[in-house]
C-alpha cells in the first residue's frame, strides 16, 4: 500500500479480504504468511 | 505489506514460468494447479454474482484465476474507458464492457499468448464490440499517458518483481480522477527468504 502512496496515489483503501486459498493444496502455507485476497482502491489526483 | 523481491531473484526465469503456468491454465483449466479457477471458484469464494457469470462465454470463465473482485467497488459509469492489467481469458473485461456499455472501452493486457487469444475469442463469441485485448506487460503498459478512467486487474500485479514500476505505469495512464480497482494477495507476516526465492510461490 505504501508503494502505491509513494507513486502518488490517494485514497489508498484496502476495501475487503478474501480466502482464494481455501481448499488448495497451498492452503497450509497461505495460512502460515496469513495470506488474503484484498480489494484495493486507490485514486489518481 | 508488500512482497520485496530478492534483488537476485531470476526475473526472466519467474515471468517465463508464469507464462508456462497460465498457458497450461489457458489450455487446460481443469488441470492440477495449486490454485482455484474457473465460475463456481469465483461465486463462492470471491462473490462474484453466479447468474451474471452464467451469461459470459464459458471460454472466459472456465480459466479464471483472479483472486478477489474488483467489481465490488463501485460501479464503472457507462461510456468509460477501462482497462484490465492481465486479463487472462476474459471474464474480469468481458463484466467492464458490460458496465461500459457501447459507448465505452474494455481494453484488456495480457502477456500470455494464449490467454489473450482466448479472451478475443471469447469477446467475439459474445458480441461485444467495445471490447480490444492487446499482447503486453504490467511493466511496461501498451498505452497513451492519460487516456483511461479506471483501472482493474485481479491476481496479477503480485507476480509483478517491481511493484513500484508497476504502479507508476497505472499512474502514467489514469486521467486525474481516475481509479485504480484491483484484487491482489498481501500477507500478514515477513516472508523467510526461502520462500521469497520460490518461484513457485511469486506464480501462485
Amino acid at each position: 500500500m505504501e508503494v502505491l502512496s509513494s507513486v502518488g496515489f490517494k485514497d489508498v483503501n484496502v476495501e475487503e479480504r478474501f480466502d482464494p486459498f481455501l481448499g488448495t493444496s497451498k492452503e497450509r502455507t497461505a495460512r502460515k504468511y496469513g495470506v488474503t485476497g484484498v480489494n484495493v482502491f486507490a485514486r489518481k489526483p | 505489506m508488500a512482497i520485496a523481491c530478492p534483488v537476485d531473484l531470476d526475473t526472466r526465469k519467474l515471468r517465463e514460468e508464469i507464462q508456462s503456468i497460465y498457458s497450461q491454465v489457458a489450455r487446460g483449466p481443469s488441470g492440477d494447479f495449486h490454485f482455484h479457477r474457473g465460475p463456481a471458484y469465483a461465486a463462492s469464494l470471491l462473490r462474484y454474482d453466479a447468474a451474471l457469470l452464467a451469461t459470459l462465454p464459458e471460454e472466459s470463465t472456465a480459466s479464471f484465476a483472479g483472486v478477489a473482485n474488483p467489481h465490488r467497488m463501485g460501479p464503472v459509469a457507462e461510456g468509460s474507458i477501462v482497462v484490465d492489467i492481465g486479463c487472462g481469458a476474459g471474464m474480469d473485461l468481458l463484466l467492464a464492457a458490460l458496465s461500459v456499455g457501447p459507448r465505452g472501452r474494455a481494453i484488456g493486457i495480457d502477456m500470455t499468448e494464449a490467454m489473450a487469444e482466448k479472451a478475443r475469442g471469447s469477446a467475439q463469441a459474445a458480441g461485444f464490440d467495445n471490447v480490444e485485448v492487446r499482447l503486453g506487460d504490467a511493466m511496461s503498459l501498451p498505452l497513451e499517458a492519460l487516456s483511461v478512467d479506471v483501472v482493474i486487474s485481479n491476481g496479477v500485479l503480485n507476480l509483478t518483481p517491481d511493484k513500484s514500476v508497476a504502479y507508476g505505469e497505472v499512474f502514467r495512464v489514469l486521467r486525474p480522477g481516475g481509479r485504480f480497482l484491483y484484487g491482489d494477495i498481501v500477507v500478514a507476516s515477513e516472508l523467510s527468504e526461502k520462500a521469497r526465492r520460490d518461484v513457485e510461490l511469486w506464480t501462485g
